[in-house]
């Protein structure tokens, strides 16, 4: 058996801002028909079984856009350029004057910048270069390394106040079972901060790995250039 | 202070270039608009990426919020809008299979990328509740986008026919109808899987 009134009425049923007097108008409505009853019914349930909805916790990610931070503060070079290809195009800068025999002397009227020079370039000269690049890159590393490590650790440290936060809404009452809870997600946590640690290091690790390989190539490449002359 | 008059502060705070006013408005919405758009996308990337788009149409037009009604209301609207709009740009992509390539491009943080490989950050979350919202996503993933929409609007956002009419532009009878058909679908889907275990 149907109702043509079920639809009308299911709807009007669920508007929070009913009337008293609407709301007895179909009380008694459904007072008298099983179906709009059952129907209504199935409504509300299916209702509080969407309502079991439990919000979950938001990501990590930066509330205040950058226009917003101090002017005249540097622009935070982001993860791809700054990472990857700065020593790529160091080496790439410094292949460049070796292929074109560039030579940079301070000569009494001032730095003198030769092209082509038949004197070709110095070793000596080269190995300082080399030397002072090692040095540079070698400080750019150790900043970049530490300034990770304060965001690994502001990232770790909000995670740890979302978990603890989570754990003391759910287990206000201590009692053994929510203890080992506790602990089982401490756990977890401290595997999760392990993983991205080790992919951390392993991500400075390669970085470091390729300005070496750059260096020792381009090394080579001004042995064999000296050699051959 | 009531928590409408705390908005309004922090609110003229941020307009006054304050970042930690910005950030604590932002702090004290952010898990509803998060969960808002998790259940009407389905999923943890395409959310995070509408919650920022939400809050980033907030701030810019922060200074067009003249008090009228409440923050959570108007923030809501444009809320609505971005996800009106991100549905539709998911929906072209697709269609493109364009989709892949734009994620690709993506300039993104390596520590971003490191955490977003992970599984979820919070422990708890693995839990039963969290199963029971996958089960309350997949059954809101069945329906469809409007039905999704009106659902959310009307049960999770507690509006009235009449406001989710003037929002979607439609009569509020039509507003009426799509839910209806929404929850005998969703009252279905549960059956079915009640039925199953």
């Amino acid at each position: 058996m149907t109702c043509h009134k079920t639809e009308f009425l299911i709807t009007e049923y669920l508007e929070a801002d009913l009337s008293g007097r609407q709301r007895s108008i179909l009380e008694q409505h459904l007072r008298e028909c099983a179906h709009c009853r059952q129907e209504l019914e199935a409504a509300q349930q299916t209702q509080a079984r969407l309502c079991t909805w439990q919000d979950e916790p938001v990501p990590h990610w930066n509330r205040v856009p950058e226009s917003m931070l101090k002017p005249g503060k540097p622009r935070r070079v982001s993860g791809f350029f700054g990472w990857q290809w700065a020593p790529l195009a160091i080496s790439f800068v410094l292949a460049l004057a070796v292929l074109t025999n560039v030579r940079i002397s301070n000569t009494p009227d001032g730095v003198v910048v030769a092209f082509s020079d038949d004197s070709g370039v110095s070793e000596a000269v080269l190995k300082e270069q080399l030397a002072r690049f090692e040095g540079l890159q070698r400080q750019q590393q150790e900043e970049r390394m530490q300034a990770l490590t304060v965001r690994m650790e502001e990232r770790l440290d909000a995670a740890n106040v979302q978990l603890m936060e989570s754990v003391v809404s759910q287990f206000g009452e201590t009692t053994s079972r929510s203890l080992e809870q506790v602990i089982a997600y401490f756990e977890e946590q401290r595997q999760q901060d392990l993983q991205v640690l080790q992919s951390s290091y392993q991500q400075l690790a390669d970085s470091d790995y390729q300005t070496v390989r750059s260096v020792q190539q381009l090394a080579n490449y001004v042995q064999y250039q000296a050699g051959s002359r | 202070m009531r928590p409408m008059r705390q908005d309004e502060a922090l609110i003229s705070e941020a307009l006054g270039g304050s970042a930690r006013a910005w950030e604590t408005l932002v702090r004290r919405h952010e898990t509803r608009v998060y969960n808002f758009s998790l259940r009407l996308m389905g999923n943890q990337t395409d959310a995070f990426d509408l919650m920022q788009e939400v809050f980033l149409g907030v701030f810019r037009n922060l200074h067009r919020f003249r008090g009228e009604s409440l923050f959570t209301t108007w923030m809501f609207r444009i809320a609505h809008n971005k996800a009106v709009d991100m549905n539709r740009r998911r929906r072209l992509f697709s269609e493109h299979d364009l989709y892949a390539q734009q994620d690709a491009e993506d300039d993104t943080d390596p520590l971003d990328q490191l955490t977003a490989d992970l599984p979820l950050q919070d422990p708890a979350a693995m839990l039963s509740e969290e199963r029971s919202n996958r089960d309350i996503n997949r059954y809101l993933i069945a329906l469809s986008w409007d039905q999704r929409l009106i659902v959310e609007l009307k049960v999770f956002q507690s509006h009235t026919f009449d406001e989710i009419a003037e929002m979607q532009d439609i009569p509020a009878n039509t507003a009426k109808t799509r839910f209806y058909t929404a929850l005998k679908k969703l009252k279905d889907l549960m059956e079915q899987e009640h039925d199953m275990s």
